[in-house]
């Protein structure tokens, strides 16, 4: 991979040059957290954040869209309404480029998903380095660096910015930049190497993943599934703040007075009691531990045996976002524990 | 076919839903194009109180034996019937504390003339009647009713939202006042539909929509505990809305 | 808003959007059973009537204009093309619906989703359909396939059980089918009122007493409430049934019918992409399957 390196002073002649590929976005801060927005001015953006309310999910599966709009006598006519506009993320974190990466998965298949996909296409992404919290584990989910997924991404080492060039937009943003950008010295891989180093012992959070299939498989009938279904409030908000959770519902409605109207998307959460509701009255998730228990087995076993990793990312976001205090760490970890009959 | 006949009733109630049918400015028009309101008595003075109605809309708790032989009077004549506002979907504010003395009530608010008075304990409507649709709120929202009036026109319900006020909350990406300001908010287990109206504005949630289908409000009751607020004040800031808001 | 014509047409949101609607016209309504009726729908456009292929088993979303769109069970077969019959119980908000629209009204349909029965597999050998209420309806396309491709297959049986014979599906051309000598079609009612019925009365189950089977080349396609399973799913068992050749059509809630919505997953499995046909197999092991 191409890497370059730019000094920090000339990050705001860069953020000036990079606009002409599309409307500015990055963290700002709001009431002590931060939230991707578009920038009125370079000023705002945050680089130095711990993450975002909502992940970038929100540019590529938007919480609300209209995906038709109905009427009568010329059918569904799809909605290409804001798919064709050029954005630039910058500063997100490997964790949440990773999740990305995992969505273009889901997204792609036999089925691959215009909306999402057009989106992608037109919105780049310029990562950013972080330092973890009390509540990331992306090291553990192997979510803690992005070979892919991203134009441009940004290693904060020192008086630098090491930057790893990932795409051909990436390129085209370094050379309409032009000579601020320097090539790498030996040196410089010595920093980067440190500055890894360093970053991998700052983690404060470790999730053993290895043998989470089978430990799943073995705790189907936990009882720690039924204490947290007495806790969980069904509130969707780990679904909602999750950079993997993609779950939609989709809801017709019509115009006063006239039979045409829109079908429209929504981001939905597998702790609804209607997730699994059929129209016959049959809920084959009623109870909301079986709920809890499927947002779990889903993100940790079952995307194992569908994609060969977890989708869970280590974000730490659900952390954050639960009133209830439901930690997914420490949920692995209790599983855990039952399983290690040996050590009782 | 003629239009559909509507009517639009209060009982106990603020007159705040019947309201905000008539602040539908924009849309008035085309609703009485598409309808054709018979008895709306906030809004007309000649109302045929008598003829049959494809639609009531009612207003308003049941607090008293008027308010219940009115509710049938409307049943008997409509053929749907459509429970407007928390009042009239969930008792209401009216509906605080059910278990109460009445006439020990009746006594301290209107003395002697207390004992006189038609009053109840606080009723929805689905207590008395058959409801065929709630459209909750404190005031309900215009959309809410527009969306009802344009799928009843079809022959339809509408769908509105069966998940909580958190959830919208959370996808405005507000800040969340219970967890990070310690701040007891009822969104987690009231039903959305407004937007996060209140939390959008640094309010926190008062339950005024009244509790989400699949609350918990036992669990919410602990969280607000272990934040330091009284069980009984927060369980009764839970019910201020829906006497069934705390199980 | 931007709408179809004004955007390019190479656009893959309205080139290639797995979740456009094509519109039908519903070309006759059949009331079966009360709140089961047929609809027979046929593509607006030619091209699409012509060209839309589906297995036995597969399932297309269908679309009341402003009410919604839910997955439905194709009940006619391959063989019979250029229009689609669907078999639907009127059960929801969306069904509701389509109850009101009469012939000549339009619907959307997109599909076909699902994986269908494996059909590969199953030619060559005997086929047992084996049906309770209301689940003829997504076998009464692999029953037609079969019958239409007769040599592909040895021996047919189809064991088909209903309260009363007025609460049987396809009842005319499934009675129709008992007198023919190439295929063993067994149906039952559980009572018989009006004495006017000439099959069998009796539990479903009792038709096994008039059934040749040879479990060890034979597939099983069942469907049907859960009792239907229940009982049913025992008996193949019991016959030596390898579990991998007892067939099961699935109904989840589906939002997109491609895999996306997250509605249908069982387990590790989403119904709309690796079902709504599961094995017995499957079935005991995916977590909340029956």
């Amino acid at each position: 991979m191409k890497i370059l390196k730019l000094p920090k002073e000339k990050l705001d002649l860069f953020a000036s040059v990079v606009q002409q590929f599309g409307e500015l976005h990055a963290p700002v801060e709001q009431d002590g957290k931060f939230v991707f927005r578009r920038l009125t001015r370079w000023s705002d953006a945050r680089l130095e954040y711990d993450r975002t309310l909502l992940p970038p999910k929100k540019y590529f599966l938007p919480p609300r869209e209209t995906m038709f709009r109905y009427r009568p006598g010329e059918g569904f006519l799809p909605n290409t309404e804001g798919l064709d506009q050029r954005l630039i993320l910058f500063g997100v974190h490997a964790c949440d480029v990773y999740a990305l990466n995992i969505l273009d998965r889901v997204f792609a298949g036999k089925f691959p998903d215009p909306y999402y996909q057009a989106r992608r296409k037109n919105i780049g992404i310029i990562g950013i380095d972080c330092t973890p919290d009390k509540h990331c584990f992306c090291r553990s989910m192997r979510a803690d660096f992005v070979d892919h997924g991203f134009d441009l991404f940004f290693y904060d080492t020192g008086d630098y910015y090491q930057v790893l060039v990932g795409t051909a937009l990436g390129d085209d943003m370094v050379l309409a930049t032009g000579s601020v950008f320097e090539p790498e010295e030996a040196a410089d891989i010595d920093d980067y190497k440190r500055r890894s180093w360093n970053k991998r012992r700052s983690f404060q959070l470790d999730v053993e993943i290895r043998d989470l299939p089978e430990i799943f498989e073995m705790e189907y009938q936990s009882e720690i599934w039924d204490d947290l279904g007495g806790r969980c409030l069904s509130c969707g908000s780990c679904s909602m703040v999750c950079p993997t959770c993609y779950c939609y519902d989709v809801v017709d409605d019509v115009e006063l007075g006239s039979r045409g109207g829109n079908r429209t998307r929504a981001w939905d959460s597998c702790l609804f009691a209607n997730h699994a509701l059929v129209a016959s009255g049959e809920n084959f998730r009623g109870p909301r531990a079986s709920r809890i228990k499927f947002r779990f087995y889903h993100k940790q076993r079952g995307f194992v045996a569908e994609y060969g990793r977890p989708s869970c990312v280590g974000c730490g976001r659900c952390i954050t976002a639960c009133p209830v205090s439901i930690d997914v760490v420490q949920v692995i970890d209790r599983l855990r524990r039952v399983q290690d009959v040996a050590s009782r | 076919m003629g239009k559909p006949t509507v009517g639009i009733f209060g009982l106990t109630g603020c007159a705040g839903d019947q309201l905000v049918i008539l602040n539908c400015e924009d849309q008035l028009l085309d609703l009485v194009a598409l309808i054709d309101i018979r008895d709306f008595l906030m809004a007309s003075s000649e109302n045929r109180t008598d003829c049959p109605l494809d639609v009531a809309l009612v207003e308003g708790a049941v607090l008293t034996n008027r308010d219940a032989e009115r509710l049938r009077a409307i049943r008997q004549r409509s053929n749907l019937l459509v429970a407007l506002g928390t009042c009239a979907v969930w008792g209401g504010v009216a509906a605080l504390d059910r278990g109460a003395d009445r006439s020990q009530l009746l006594e301290e608010v209107y003395g002697e003339a207390g004992h006189g008075y038609d009053s109840s304990h606080a009723q929805a409507l689905r207590e008395i009647v058959r409801v065929d649709l709630n459209i909750t709120g404190c005031p309900i929202e215009k959309e809410h009713f527009l969306a009802a009036i344009a799928a009843l026109l079809n022959g339809d319900t509408p769908v509105y939202p069966s998940y909580p006020v958190c959830t919208e909350c959370r996808m405005q990406e507000n800040n969340c006042l219970l967890m990070e300001r310690g701040l007891p908010c009822c969104g987690p287990v009231t039903a959305a539909g407004c937007g996060a109206r209140c939390p959008d504005l640094r309010v926190p949630c008062i339950g005024c929509r009244g509790p989400m289908a699949d609350a918990n409000p036992v669990s919410l009751l602990e969280v607000l505990e272990q934040k330091g607020f009284d069980r009984r004040q927060a369980a009764a800031r839970l019910r201020t809305f829906a006497p069934e808001g705390v199980a | 808003m931007l709408l179809a014509d004004e955007v390019a047409t190479h656009h893959p949101v309205l080139s290639d959007n797995p979740y456009q609607p094509h519109m039908a016209r519903i070309v006759r309504i059949y009331k079966m059973v009360e709140n089961n009726h047929l609809f027979t729908l046929r593509f607006l456009e030619d091209r699409l009537a012509h060209s839309f292929r589906h297995l036995p088993g597969q399932f297309i979303m269908l679309s009341v204009p402003g009410v919604g769109e839910m997955p439905i069970s194709i009940s006619s077969s391959p063989s019979r093309p250029e229009v689609l019959e669907l078999c639907v119980r009127r059960v929801g908000r969306v069904t509701n619906a389509l109850y009101r629209l009469k012939t000549n009204d339009v619907v959307g349909v997109r599909g076909p989703y699902g994986n269908g029965y494996p059909m590969q597999e199953i030619m060559g050998n005997d086929i047992l359909l084996a049906a309770g209420g209301l689940g003829m309806a997504p076998l009464r396309s692999l029953l037609w396939y079969a019958l239409d491709h007769r040599d592909r297959f040895n021996n047919i049986t189809l064991m088909y059980g209903a309260k009363r014979p007025e609460d049987m599906l396809f009842r005319e051309e499934l009675t129709a089918l008992v007198d023919r000598t190439d295929i063993n079609c067994l149906l039952t009612v559980d009572a018989d009122p009006g004495g006017t019925w000439k099959n069998h009365v009796g539990l479903l189950p009792t038709l096994f007493d008039h059934a040749k089977i040879d479990p060890l080349h034979s597939y099983a396609a069942v469907c049907g409430p859960p009792v239907v399973y229940k009982f049913i799913l025992q008996r193949l068992l019991d016959l030596g049934f390898p579990k991998n050749h007892i067939l099961m059509s699935l109904e989840r809630r589906m939002k997109c019918g491609v895999g996306k919505c997250g509605h249908c997953s069982i387990g590790y499995k989403y119904t709309c992409l690796q079902g709504p046909i599961f094995t017995y197999w499957d079935a005991i092991n995916l977590p909340e399957m029956i």
